[in-house]
C-alpha cells in the first residue's frame, strides 16, 4: 500500500503541517488543497487514492464538496469533523463519506481510519464468505454464526443486522444506512427497532452485552463493527 | 332584548361568577347606614372597628368626626389614627384625610367616616367616595358611614320632604357595590330625645334648619328610605346569591333603559327618574345626548346637558352621544344596538315659537317606537329658574343679527320709497320678502322672523293707506298685510333652517374631511412617533389648545409628542395623567379626578390595554366639549390608538426578527467557537501524535517544525482563551481597573512589541506626538486593547503596513490604529464592536473570535475613554480604530519641574 496518494483537504496550515509529516513518515505520499475548488482540481488531475475533507472549508461546505465529488468518483473519503455536529457527520456519511475522524483526533486513530477506507476501496480485495472478528465467526454461506467455536442462534433479522454491519467492518454505518438495508427505506427513520436489535445481537455475540467490544455504538451517529486486531 | 341571565342546565352564571372574582382583588367596602345624622353610625362603626381589632385585624383609623363626644372619643382610643393632611386654603388651614399616606400604611381595614363629605380644593379627587375607590382598587378594605339624605338619587326627594336641599351627594353606584350594608337605626323619637340631650353634633349655624329638619314626620320619612334601600340591597344580595349557587329563582329578565337627554331644564329631571326606574327593575341604563347635528347649542344649554350627564354618570349611568339629522331615527337605533327595552324621554312642552312648524320630538318618538316602552317625565319645572333676561334674549350675535333685520328693512322701505316715487306700484311685498330671504339665508331663522315682524310693521307704515300711521284703511289691505306676514315667517323660517343646516352639513363635512385627512395621515406614518405628532397636531387644529400625548413606557409615562411643542406638566398634571393610564379613564378637567387642572386626559386604549395618554386643554373652561368636539376627540383618539397598536406591533415584528437574526448568529457563532478552540488543539493533539507514532521516520528539521507548531498553536489556544476570559470578566462586571497614570507611549510602544512577536511578519510604523499627556488608567488592560486592534489589523488589514498613532486632542489623548486593509461598509462600523461579530479576511475567510474589539470596547469604557471605528481611512482603503481616552496630569512630586 505504500506510495498511495492522499489528498488532504482542510483550510488550516498547521494541521495541513503536521498531516504532510505523519502521511509521509507512514509511506503515503500526501498532496493538499486548501478550498474546495483546489480540492476538486486536485482529484480530477492528480488521481489521489484517498481523501481527507475537512467539513467546514473557507469557500463551500464540505458536504457540497463530498456531493460534487461521489458524482463523479467512488474514491475514498474520510470526514474530518467537530464531535458535536453529529447531524453534520450522519449527512456526510449518508452522502457516501467512508469514515470519519472527530477533531481534535490522535494520529493512530486517523491512519486506522484511512487504512480501512483505502482497503475496502481496493478493487481486488477478496470477496470473502468468511468473517472472523475476535473469535466470533460468520459464515455467509451456510448462514451461520458462531461464539468461540459454539454456534449461536440467531433470527433472520439479527442476522441480517449483523451482515449489513460486517459487511463494512471497521467503518461506521449510520443507523440510517442500517435501517435502509435490512428494514427498508420505509422505515429509514425508526430508530428505536435498531436499539432493540442491537440490544439483542449483543446479548448472543458479545461476551460481555454491557461492554460490547464487537459492535461499538457511535454515538448519534451509527454502528461500527471492530477490525480484527485491534 | 337580552336573554335572561338564568342558565337552564342549572350551571352557575358565568357573569355572576366573574363579577365574584374581579370583587375578590378589591377591597371590600362596609357602608354603616344612618336615616339621619345622630342615629350613633360613628358610634357603631368604631364598636365594630374594636372588635375585629380584637381578633387581630390591622385596623386604621383614616378619620373620624368625634365631635369632642366623650363616648366616641373613648372607643377611638387605642386604635391607630392616620395624621390629617393639613392645607392652606384662602388663609385658613384645613384638615383632610390623607389618601396617600393611607395608601402606603396599607393597612387591612380602614375607617373613614361621612363617605359624602367634599374634599378641599387641591385634593386628588374632589369627593371623599373616590377617594374611598382608590383605597378599595388597592385591596384595602373600608368602612364607612353614610346618611341617606347624601345618595344621589334620592336627593331631589329628600329636599321635597324636608325642604332642605342636599349638595355632597354620593352616587348609588357606591352603595350598590358596597359589599355590605349595616343599617344603623333608631326610632325618630329617640333620635329626637339625643337632640335635646345635646348628643347630636349641630354646627352653630345649621341651628334653625337643624330645628326644622329633625321634625317626627321628616325623620320617618328618611327612615322609610332608608330601610327600603337596605332591603332592597338585601333582595339584590340574595338575587346575586341564587345567580351564583344557580339555584333557580324568579328573578327579573334583565332590562335596559335609555334616558334621553335634551338641552333643557328636564335634562336633569329625565336622568333622576331613568334612574330610579332602573334601580327598581334591577336594570342597565344609558343616558344619551341628542342633538340635531349642526345645531349650535349656546352656552346654558351646553351646561345644562353636561350637568345632566355627569348626574347620570354618577347615578350608575352609561353616557353617549347621539347626533344626526334625524333624531328619532338615531334614538331608535342607539335603542335597538344596546337591547334598550324601555325608553325614558322628557315630556312634549307647549308653547314654544320656534317649535310651531316642527313636529315635537317626544311625540315623533312615541309614534314611531312601537316596540319600546316609553315613558315622558313631566318638564314643569321644579324650581322656578330666572326668566330670560333681555341681555339673554340678545345673546351673542343675536344684537348683530337683529340689527341687520332692521337694516334690511329700512333697505326695503327706501327702495320702495324710491320705486313708488318712479312709478306707481300696486304692492311691495316682494321687495321686504326679499329682505326677510335675505336675513333667513345670511343669518339663519331668528333674523329672519325679526325682519319678518319688522317688515310688517314697516310696510304697513310707510305703504298702507293712511300712510305714516299704523291703522289700515282698506279690509283687503289687512288681509293682504297678515298673508304677508304669514308668507314671510314661513319662507324666511324654512330658509333659514336650510341655512342652519347647510352650516352644519359644511361643519360636519369639515369635521369629516379633517379625520379622513388625519387618518390618511397616520396611515402613511411608520412609526409611534409619526402617530403621536400627527395626532397631536390634528388634535390641535380641531381644539385650538395645548395637545399633550405621553406614551406607556413600561410603567412610566414619558411626553412623546406636543403641539405647542414645549409643555411641561406640573406635579397634578403628571398624576392625573398617571390615573388615566392605570385607571383606563379620563382624569384631570371636567372629570371625577383632579377636576382643577388645566388639563384633561384621556387614555389611548388597545387590545394591550393603555398605550398611551393624550392630554388636552378644553377649548372652554368653563363650558363642556362640544358634542362635535368630544366626537372628533375620540374618533382622532381611536384612531390614533390603534396607528399606535399597529406601529408598536410593527416595531415588535422587527425586534421578532432581529432576534432571530441574533439566534441565527449565536449559532453561527457557536460553530465558528468551537471551530477556533478545535482547530488549535487539533494541530497539537495531531502534532504530538505524529511524533510519538512516526517520529522515528520523520527527519530532524520535519520534528523541529512539528514541536514549533506545538507551542505557536498553544500560543494562539492560550489568547483565544484569554481573550474569552477578559469578556466574560467585563461582561460580569468583575474587572478589575486600576487607575494609575500611564504613559501612553509606553503602551503603544510595548502593544507592538507583543504584536511584533505574534507576526513576525508584521509591517507596523509607530508614530508618537512629543509631549504625549499621561491618562488614568490600567497600563496592562491598556496594552491589551492596543495589542487587539494590531492583531485585528494584521488578521483584517492584509499585506499592507499598520500604522500607530498618538496625538493630544484637546483634553482628550487619541490614540489611532489604521490598516490598509479593504475597510468597513458603513453600516457595519458600529456592529464591529459588538461581541462575536467577525468580518470578512482579506482573503475571504472568517478570522478571529469576534471577541477583540468588544473587548476592547469595554475595557477602554471601563477607563471613562471611546472608541470608534473609521472607514475608509484614506485613498478608499483601510480601517482606523480611535481610541480616545481623557488626559490627566499627575500632580508633580515634591514640586519638582515645572
Amino acid at each position: 500500500m505504500n506510495g498511495r496518494r492522499v489528498l488532504v483537504v482542510d483550510d488550516e496550515p498547521e494541521i495541513q503541517r503536521f498531516l504532510r509529516f505523519a502521511l509521509t513518515a507512514a509511506g503515503y505520499e500526501p498532496i493538499s488543497a486548501e478550498t474546495a475548488a483546489e480540492a476538486l482540481r486536485a482529484i480530477v488531475s492528480k488521481a489521489p487514492d484517498a481523501v481527507v475533507l475537512d467539513l467546514g472549508l473557507p469557500d463551500r461546505d464540505g458536504k457540497d464538496v463530498l456531493r460534487d465529488i461521489r458524482a463523479f468518483s467512488r474514491i475514498p473519503v474520510v470526514v474530518l469533523s467537530a464531535r458535536d455536529r453529529e447531524t453534520e457527520k450522519i449527512a456526510a456519511l449518508d452522502l457516501g463519506a467512508d469514515d470519519y475522524v472527530e477533531k481534535p483526533f490522535g494520529i493512530g486513530e486517523f491512519m486506522a481510519r484511512l487504512r480501512t477506507a483505502l482497503r475496502h476501496a481496493a478493487p481486488g480485495a477478496p470477496r470473502t464468505n468468511k468473517f472472523d472478528i475476535d473469535g466470533l465467526i460468520i459464515d455467509t454461506e451456510r448462514r451461520l454464526v458462531s461464539r468461540d467455536g459454539v454456534s449461536v442462534k440467531v433470527t433472520p433479522k439479527e442476522y441480517d443486522l449483523l451482515i449489513a454491519l460486517v459487511r463494512h467492518t471497521g467503518r461506521v454505518v449510520t443507523h440510517r444506512q442500517i435501517l435502509n438495508e435490512v428494514w427498508g427505506p420505509a422505515h429509514a427513520d425508526d430508530t428505536q427497532y435498531l436499539r432493540v436489535f442491537i440490544g439483542q445481537l449483543r446479548a448472543k455475540i458479545e461476551r460481555d452485552a454491557s461492554a460490547p467490544t464487537i459492535i461499538l455504538t457511535e454515538p448519534g451517529v451509527g454502528y461500527r463493527i471492530v477490525e480484527n486486531g485491534k | 332584548m337580552a336573554p335572561p341571565l338564568r342558565q337552564r342546565d342549572g350551571r352557575p352564571d358565568p357573569d355572576a361568577l366573574l363579577a365574584q372574582t374581579q370583587r375578590e382583588s378589591r377591597g371590600r367596602l362596609k357602608v354603616f347606614l344612618g336615616a339621619a345624622p345622630g342615629v350613633g353610625k360613628t358610634y357603631s362603626m368604631l364598636q365594630n372597628a374594636r372588635r375585629v381589632q380584637a381578633d387581630g385585624v390591622d385596623v386604621v383609623i383614616g378619620l373620624v368626626e368625634t365631635h369632642g363626644r366623650a363616648e366616641t372619643l373613648a372607643l377611638v382610643d387605642g386604635l391607630e389614627i392616620l395624621p390629617r393632611r393639613r392645607m392652606e386654603y384662602r388663609g385658613r388651614t384645613i384638615e383632610e384625610f390623607d389618601l396617600d399616606a393611607a395608601l402606603v400604611r396599607k393597612p387591612t381595614l380602614l375607617v373613614l367616616d361621612e363617605l359624602a363629605h367634599t374634599n378641599a380644593p387641591d385634593s386628588r379627587h374632589p369627593k371623599r367616595w373616590r377617594d374611598v375607590e382608590e383605597l378599595l382598587d388597592a385591596g384595602i378594605d373600608v368602612w364607612t358611614a353614610l346618611n341617606i339624605q347624601h345618595l344621589e338619587s334620592l336627593a331631589d326627594v329628600v329636599s321635597r320632604i324636608t325642604g332642605i336641599v342636599v349638595r355632597e351627594t354620593v352616587p348609588d353606584k357606591v352603595l350598590q357595590d358596597a359589599d355590605a350594608v349595616v343599617l344603623v337605626d333608631i326610632t325618630p323619637d329617640e333620635l329626637i330625645a339625643r337632640l335635646h340631650e345635646g348628643k347630636v353634633y349641630v354646627p352653630e349655624v345649621a341651628r334653625r334648619a337643624t330645628a326644622q329638619f329633625f321634625t317626627p314626620g321628616n325623620l320617618t320619612a328618611l327612615r322609610e328610605l332608608a330601610l327600603r334601600r337596605t332591603a332592597d340591597r338585601v333582595d339584590d344580595q340574595m338575587v346575586d346569591y341564587l345567580r351564583r349557587k344557580a339555584i333557580e329563582g324568579p328573578w327579573a329578565a334583565s332590562e335596559r333603559l335609555l334616558a334621553c337627554i335634551a338641552a333643557d331644564e328636564s335634562a336633569e329631571r329625565v336622568v333622576r327618574r331613568a334612574s330610579q326606574l332602573a334601580t327598581s327593575l334591577n336594570a342597565g341604563w344609558i343616558a344619551a345626548h341628542i342633538e340635531r347635528r349642526g345645531e349650535i347649542a349656546d352656552a346654558t344649554k351646553a351646561e345644562c346637558v353636561r350637568a345632566a350627564l355627569d348626574l347620570a354618570e354618577r347615578l350608575g349611568g352609561e353616557v353617549k352621544h347621539v347626533a344626526g339629522p334625524d333624531l328619532v331615527e338615531e334614538v331608535l337605533r342607539l335603542a335597538r344596538r344596546e337591547n334598550i327595552t324601555q325608553i325614558i324621554v322628557g315630556g312634549p312642552r307647549r308653547n314654544f315659537g320656534h317649535r310651531l312648524f316642527r313636529r315635537s320630538f317626544p311625540k315623533a318618538l312615541a309614534q314611531a317606537a312601537d316596540q319600546f316602552e316609553i315613558h315622558f317625565v313631566p318638564t314643569q319645572e321644579a324650581t322656578p329658574r330666572p326668566r330670560r333676561t333681555i341681555a339673554g334674549l340678545l345673546g351673542r350675535g343675536a344684537a348683530l343679527e337683529y340689527a341687520v333685520a332692521a337694516l334690511a328693512v329700512v333697505v326695503a322701505v327706501v327702495i320702495g320709497e324710491a320705486l313708488t316715487g318712479i312709478l306707481r306700484l300696486p304692492n311691495l311685498s316682494m321687495i321686504f320678502l326679499s329682505a326677510v330671504l335675505f336675513c333667513a339665508v345670511r343669518y339663519g331663522v331668528r333674523a329672519a322672523v325679526v325682519a319678518s315682524f319688522l317688515s310688517f310693521l314697516a310696510y304697513n307704515f310707510f305703504f298702507i293707506e293712511p300712510i305714516y300711521t299704523f291703522t289700515i284703511a282698506e279690509p283687503h289691505e289687512l288681509l293682504a298685510l297678515l298673508v304677508f306676514l304669514a308668507v314671510a315667517v314661513l319662507t324666511g323660517s324654512l330658509a333659514g333652517r336650510i341655512r342652519d343646516q347647510r352650516e352644519g352639513v359644511i361643519k360636519s363635512a369639515a369635521v369629516t374631511q379633517s379625520l379622513y385627512d388625519f387618518s390618511r395621515k397616520i396611515s402613511g406614518a411608520a412609526s409611534a412617533d409619526d402617530v403621536l405628532w400627527a395626532a397631536a397636531a390634528h388634535l390641535h387644529a380641531t381644539l385650538g389648545h395645548q395637545i399633550i400625548l405621553l406614551v406607556v413606557a413600561g410603567d412610566d409615562l414619558s411626553l412623546q409628542a406636543a403641539w405647542p411643542p414645549d409643555v411641561q406638566l406640573d406635579a397634578a398634571e403628571t398624576s392625573a395623567a398617571r390615573w388615566a393610564q392605570q385607571k383606563g379613564e379620563p382624569a384631570g378637567w371636567a372629570t371625577g379626578t383632579l377636576p382643577r387642572i388645566r388639563f384633561q386626559f384621556r387614555p389611548l386604549r388597545t387590545t394591550r390595554g393603555v398605550v398611551a395618554v393624550c392630554g388636552f386643554e378644553p377649548p372652554d373652561a368653563t363650558g363642556a366639549l362640544s358634542a362635535d368636539d368630544e366626537r372628533a376627540l375620540s374618533a382622532v383618539l381611536g384612531q390614533t390608538a390603534i396607528a399606535l397598536d399597529r406601529a408598536l406591533l410593527a416595531r415588535e415584528a422587527i425586534r421578532a426578527s432581529s432576534l432571530e437574526e441574533n439566534e441565527k448568529v449565536r449559532d453561527a457563532l457557536l460553530a465558528s467557537l468551537s471551530h477556533d478552540l478545535r482547530t488549535p488543539l487539533s494541530s497539537i493533539a495531531g502534532a504530538a501524535s505524529s511524533l510519538r507514532d512516526l517520529g522515528a521516520k520523520m527527519s530532524e528539521t520535519e520534528r523541529a517544525e512539528l514541536l514549533l507548531s506545538i507551542e505557536e498553536e498553544t500560543g494562539r489556544l492560550s489568547r483565544f482563551v484569554s481573550n474569552l476570559l477578559d469578556m466574560s470578566r467585563i461582561e460580569a462586571g468583575g474587572l478589575k481597573v486600576r487607575r494609575d497614570w500611564v504613559d501612553v507611549a509606553d503602551v503603544v510602544r510595548a502593544g507592538v512589541e507583543r504584536c511584533r512577536k505574534a507576526f513576525p511578519h508584521a509591517k507596523i510604523r509607530i508614530s508618537l506626538a512629543p509631549d504625549l499627556p499621561f491618562v488614568r488608567g490600567d497600563a496592562r488592560l491598556l496594552e491589551q486593547v492596543l495589542f487587539n486592534l494590531l492583531d485585528n489589523a494584521q488578521k483584517y488589514g492584509g499585506e499592507g503596513e499598520t500604522a500607530v498613532h498618538a496625538r493630544r486632542e484637546g483634553a482628550d489623548v487619541v490614540v489611532s490604529v489604521t490598516d490598509d486593509g479593504p475597510g468597513v461598509k458603513l453600516g457595519d462600523l458600529e456592529r464591529i464592536f459588538e461581541k462575536f461579530y467577525r468580518g470578512g479576511r482579506a482573503d475571504g475567510r472568517k478570522a478571529g473570535t469576534g471577541l477583540g474589539l468588544s473587548i476592547c470596547r469595554g475595557l477602554v469604557e471601563s477607563m471613562g475613554g471611546t472608541i470608534l471605528a473609521q472607514s475608509p481611512a484614506a485613498r478608499r482603503r483601510g480601517t482606523r480604530i480611535l481610541v480616545r481616552l481623557p488626559a490627566s496630569e499627575p500632580p508633580l512630586l515634591g514640586g519638582a519641574g515645572s
